[in-house]
């Protein structure tokens, strides 16, 4: 043999033996050994490692935060209406060695299925204890922390830890829909009659107070030109006294001769007379009677 | 080792035999002339026999490739928007900042590169309940980057993904905690800022290492099936103030004319009022005027008066003299056809009767009004 080989040789064998025996735990996993098959040891921090070359074998596990999300599930709430949900679940393995003993092998599909068989019933179990409206508002975070609280015992059994449940869709089916669509357009149908209806409201209003507006202007109007037509009325009655008292019987006489000329001034008339007034003093005899 | 023994004794054969140099590495010197042989002489001659490359230039050319290379290997350029991950074995160990940066080599540390300035969008359109169980279409833009690069590569499972769902979460229940006209109207700059924040605690608690730069919430639009509804409610806050404009409108319209009417109503008053004083004023004065007149010399002035009064009133007008005294008691006057005939103002009946041929005067004759010329056969 020579010196080479000498060096070389053994090199090498080293070099493979430690690349049988090393492994690297990337910051992402976390790493189970198994001694002829069994589960030796879980608790590897991140970096590099070592383990028996034959004996031992390694088999690495996500530790991130794994996510779960089926199909949307259709609930009852506590009025027996139907509503649709979408969730997903937030999870991380948080013991190795249940969880490869539960999933036969750390499936994470089998995980998943399991996982959404628990939470499907704790939420059926929460939805129908509410009813729609409370799950959609109000309580929504406060049953979310429930299934998350109901599933604690996750951990003994399948070595998982449920993170966050978190409803994606909380909907109602279409047949619902359509009944809340017709209640909708009912209530704002109401509202826009009560917009109308309060218009008409306020226009008659201004209209009516307009009105007698009016009738208060005609009125006082009204008042005011009688009192001047009295004001002038008494005035020229005041004016004809004074000049008519002067003489009173010169008055009578030349007011009445001007009545009887205006009353026969049509010409239409006819006077049935006796030649006897003083107008006809002189008719029968050219002496005085 | 039984290739240590050549069948024929022949040292050439082994490989691995002793090839009688001495010091050095012989069979380095062999492979290396039978490259350079492929080569043609690419090293060229120097001087020196088979031996005659310097061994340790050659040496010296492969440390410094091997050099290059490692260099290129250990340092890693970072970009400004850019941080390194630097995982030792698979163990995080750093965060690699912009600029030059030396690392051990590739074997050992693993450099995974994060974009933490980029900013990247995504957008939610969907349709949800409101807190007053009404459905309402909503759609969402969320602008977000990376903030912890290695919070962001080691504690998620798909990151991205994962913004999606708690985007899509986060806004359903913001919505689904408001009322439907609050949602509508005033309440959307509110609700995007709530959904920031609970994106925002959500994807710390999950330790994502991303940012939310911005929510922003495009206007909430009642779905299609009730929009019209919706328009016409709209329309209806319109109408009434319309109606009340009219309103308004007639308003406006009748007062001023009502003042227009009151006004012509005082005037006319004052007209009249005008008119009659003045009238009497006239009256007055021209009886006044006669008064003076008059007493000058009262009864001369009454005669003549009263004759001219009666003379025009009786030259106009029709008449019949009656002479009851002397007459019988029932006289027959034929008035209406009197009254019919046509006549010419200063007619005093001298026209004869159609029908008699007679005029007034005649007919007169006939029924015995006479003077007392004649005598009274009827007594």
């Amino acid at each position: 043999m020579t010196t080479q080989l000498r060096i070389a040789i053994p090199v090498l064998i080293a070099a493979i033996v430690v690349w049988m025996s090393a492994f690297k735990v990337d910051q992402w996993e976390q790493a189970v050994v198994f001694r002829f098959r069994e589960i030796n040891r879980s608790d590897f921090e991140p970096g590099l490692h070592f383990m028996w070359p034959v004996m031992d074998t390694v088999k690495k596990f996500e530790l991130r935060l794994l996510n779960m999300d089926q199909e949307p599930q259709r609930y009852l709430t506590i009025e027996k209406k139907d509503v649709i949900v979408d969730y997903y679940v937030k999870w991380r393995i948080s013991n190795v060695r249940s969880f490869y003993t539960a999933t036969r092998g750390g499936d994470i599909e089998s995980a998943n299925f399991l996982l959404a068989q628990r939470i499907n019933s704790a939420l059926r179990d929460e939805f129908g204890k509410r009813t729609v409206q409370e799950v959609v508002a109000g309580e929504r975070g406060e049953m979310l922390d429930i299934v998350t609280a109901t599933t604690s015992q996750l951990e003994k059994e399948m070595g998982i830890t449920v993170v966050d449940v978190r409803t994606k869709r909380i909907d109602l089916p279409e047949e619902v829909s359509t009944s809340v669509y017709d209640r909708m357009r009912a209530e704002r149908l109401r509202v826009a009659k009560d917009f109308r209806a309060r218009g008409e409201e306020a226009a008659e209003r201004i209209r009516a107070n307009a009105d007698r507006e009016r009738e208060v202007i005609l009125a006082n109007a009204y008042r005011d030109a009688e009192t001047i037509r009295g004001e002038g009325d008494a005035l020229a009655t005041e004016i004809y006294a004074a000049a008519y008292g002067k003489n009173e019987e010169f008055y009578t006489l030349y007011r009445s001769l001007n009545a009887y000329q205006n009353s026969f001034s049509s010409g239409k008339d006819l006077i049935v007379l006796e030649p006897d007034s003083d107008f006809f003093k002189y008719f029968r005899s050219p002496k005085a009677r | 080792m039984g290739w240590n023994e050549p069948p024929n004794g022949n040292k050439g054969r082994d490989p691995w035999g002793d090839r009688g140099n001495g010091g050095g590495p012989p069979d380095l010197d062999e492979i290396v002339r039978r490259m350079q042989r492929g080569f043609g002489g690419l090293f060229g001659r120097r001087t020196g026999g088979p031996g005659g490359y310097n061994p340790a230039l050659l040496w010296l050319l492969g440390a410094a490739i091997v050099v290059v290379l490692l260099i290129f290997d250990i340092t890693y350029f970072i970009d400004q928007q850019e941080r390194g991950v630097v995982l030792r074995f698979g163990r995080y160990v750093t965060t690699l900042q912009p600029g030059l940066n030396v690392v051990f080599p590739s074997f050992i540390d693993n450099v995974i590169p994060v974009n933490v300035g980029l900013v990247r969008s995504i957008t939610h359109k969907a349709t949800m309940l409101t807190q007053d169980e009404n459905i309402v279409d909503v759609e969402v833009a969320v602008q977000w980057r990376i903030d912890d690069a290695a919070e962001f590569v080691f504690n998620v499972e798909d990151p991205t993904a994962t913004l999606r769902q708690v985007a899509e979460s986060a806004v359903r229940e913001v919505i689904g905690k408001s009322k439907l006209d609050f949602v509508l109207t005033e309440g959307r700059s509110e609700i995007a800022q709530n959904q920031k924040q609970l994106m925002q605690k959500i994807l710390n608690d999950y330790r994502t290492g991303i940012l939310i730069v911005t929510v922003e919430m495009q206007p909430a639009k009642p779905p299609d099936q009730v929009k019209a509804a919706f328009d016409d409610a709209i329309k209806a806050r319109e109408d009434e103030q319309r109606l009340v404009n009219e309103a308004e409108a007639y308003r406006n319209d009748i007062i001023p004319r009502a003042r227009g009417g009151a006004a012509r109503l005082r005037e006319e008053a004052n007209a009249y009022k005008a008119t009659v004083v003045a009238r009497a004023e006239g009256d007055a004065a021209r009886f006044e005027q006669m008064l003076t007149e008059y007493e000058r010399a009262p009864a001369v002035t009454r005669q003549r008066l009263y004759l001219d009064s009666l003379e025009s009133v009786l030259s106009k007008t029709p008449k019949v003299l009656v002479d009851t005294r002397n007459s019988n008691n029932v006289m027959y006057v034929p008035l209406d056809r009197l009254l019919d005939r046509p006549r010419t103002p200063g007619d005093s009946g001298a026209q004869p009767d159609a029908a008699t041929g007679r005029t007034a005067a005649q007919a007169l004759q006939d029924l015995g009004t006479q003077p007392d010329t004649r005598g009274r056969p009827e007594r």
